[in-house]
C-alpha cells in the first residue's frame, strides 16, 4: 500500500509474536490489524478530499495500491496528508497496544 | 474464519479487534457511500469484509485478489498437475535426459515461455528433488527481519521463519537501504538455494559458473497440486547431508503450498531461458488457454 512507509507497526507485531497463539490465530489478527489501519486511513483520506477527487483517488488506487504518485496526488489537496496519516494510525496502535496488554492480562 | 480457540488472551483480543474492525469498516461504508464501499471492497479489505461475520457484505470471488492467491493458483494450475502426472517418477530420483525434455516441454506449453533443464551447456546436478524451507536472508547491511514485511500478515506468514545468521551466497541484495530497489527486495522474496557446487563443471570453472547461477531465475513446481513459483536462485545450499537438494523462502514455501507441517516436499526445478528479464518473480499460473 501507498501509505505502508508512514505507519510503524513493529511493536505490534513484536507482540503479537511474544503471546502464545498458533499460526493461525497470529495470522487472523495480524489480518484484523492490516485491514483497521487501512480502513482507518481511508478514512483520514476521503473526509479530506472533495467528491470529484475521491473518484480519482478510487481509480488510481485501483490500477495500482502501491503506486507512490497516489502520495503526491494526495499531498497536493491535503495539507500535510503524511502527518494526518501517522496520526491515525499511532492513534490506532496505541489503542491495540493497550488490547494486547490487556488481553496478556487474562 | 471461526475459531475454537481456548486461549483466553487470543478470545480477547480477537472480540475486542474485530468489534474494532467493523466499527472502522461501518464508518467508512457510512460516512463516504459508493465511493467508500468500493475501496473498502478492494485489497485486505475486501478480504476482511469477507471474513467479518455481520458485515452482511459477501461478495464476488474475484475479491479475493490477495489473499485468495496460493487457492485459485492450485485451483488452476490442478490442470498442470494432471498433465505431470505418470511423467514424473514416484520414488525420489534424478530424472534421466529423456524425462527432463519431457517435463520441460509440458511446463514450457503450460507456462508460455522457455523452461530448460540446461542453458548455455549449464545444468544442475538435478532437476527433480526435495526442497525445504530457508529462512528470510539479509538484504543489505543493517537489515532486519521486520523489514521483510510489507504488513503485519506478511509478518504473520513469514516472520516465524527468522533470518539466516549469514549472509546468501552472492553477499547482500543490495550495498546499501537506499540502494535497495524493488527487484532486489523481489529477488530475497522469491529466492530459492540450490547445489551449485554438485552442478556438473563447476569445480573446474568455479567463477563462470557462478555468474551464470548468480540470480538465475527458475521455475519450481509442486507436481502434486500444480502450484508453480518463478524463483530467482539467491543462495547455494543445502549440504549433501541433509538429505534435501534445495532450499525455498518462507514465501517460496508458501506458494508451492509446502508452508505447514514438516516445510519440504518434492518439486521439479528447471530453468528459465528469459534473456531480457521479462518474466516476474513470484505465483504463476497456467496460461489461460490452458484453463
Amino acid at each position: 500500500m501507498f501509505y505502508q512507509k508512514y505507519i510503524v507497526i513493529e511493536s505490534l507485531i513484536e507482540e503479537l509474536h511474544g503471546m502464545d497463539l498458533s499460526n493461525e490465530e497470529r495470522h487472523h489478527l495480524s489480518t484484523l490489524l492490516d485491514s483497521s489501519l487501512h480502513h482507518a486511513i481511508l478514512d483520514e483520506i476521503l473526509s479530506n478530499l472533495s467528491e470529484p477527487d475521491k473518484n480519482v483517488f478510487l481509480l488510481k488506487i485501483n490500477q495500482n495500491p502501491d503506486d507512490e504518485k497516489l502520495m503526491e496526488f494526495l499531498n497536493q489537496r491535503i495539507e500535510n496528508i503524511e502527518g494526518k496519516i501517522r496520526k491515525v494510525s499511532n492513534d490506532l496502535i496505541k489503542e491495540m497496544h493497550k488490547d494486547i496488554k490487556e488481553a496478556k492480562q487474562k | 474464519m471461526n475459531f475454537t480457540s481456548k486461549k483466553p488472551a487470543f478470545e480477547h483480543l480477537r472480540k475486542r479487534w474485530v468489534a474494532k474492525h467493523r466499527t472502522l469498516t461501518n464508518k467508512v461504508l457510512e460516512k463516504h457511500g459508493s465511493i467508500g464501499r468500493q475501496l473498502a471492497l478492494g485489497g485486505i479489505g475486501g478480504l476482511m469484509l469477507l471474513a467479518t461475520p455481520g458485515t452482511g457484505l459477501l461478495s464476488a470471488p474475484h475479491l479475493l485478489a490477495s489473499g485468495g492467491q496460493i487457492l485459485k493458483d492450485k485451483d488452476t494450475n490442478i490442470l498442470l498437475a494432471n498433465e505431470l502426472s505418470g511423467k514424473v517418477p514416484k520414488e525420489m530420483r534424478a530424472l534421466n535426459p529423456q524425462e527432463d525434455e519431457e517435463i520441460a516441454a509440458i511446463l514450457t506449453k503450460n507456462f508460455g515461455f522457455k523452461i530448460a533443464p540446461s542453458l548455455e551447456g549449464k545444468r544442475l546436478n538435478r532437476t527433480y528433488g526435495m526442497i525445504g524451507g530457508e529462512q528470510h536472508l539479509y538484504r543489505y547491511p543493517g537489515d532486519n527481519l521486520f523489514q521483510h514485511g510489507d504488513n503485519a500478515v506478511d509478518f504473520a506468514m513469514y516472520g516465524s521463519a527468522g533470518i539466516a545468521p549469514h549472509l546468501g551466497a552472492w553477499g547482500y541484495f543490495a550495498p546499501s537501504q537506499t540502494e535497495f530497489s524493488e527487484k532486489d527486495k523481489m529477488r530475497e522474496r522469491y529466492y530459492i538455494a540450490v547445489q551449485t557446487f554438485l552442478a556438473p563443471g563447476f569445480a573446474e570453472r568455479t567463477a563462470e559458473y557462478r555468474d551464470f547461477f548468480k540470480f538465475r531465475k527458475m521455475v519450481v513446481v509442486n507436481p502434486e497440486t500444480g502450484q508453480s513459483v518463478v524463483t530467482d536462485i539467491g543462495d547455494a545450499g543445502p549440504a549433501e547431508w541433509t538429505g534435501k537438494h534445495l532450499g525455498g523462502s518462507p514465501e517460496v514455501m508458501n506458494y508451492l503450498g509446502l508452508a505447514e507441517g514438516p516445510r519440504q516436499g518434492a518439486v521439479l526445478y528447471f530453468f528459465i531461458d528469459d534473456p531480457g528479464d521479462t518474466i516476474p518473480l513470484g505465483p504463476v499460473k497456467v496460461k489461460d488457454t490452458q484453463s
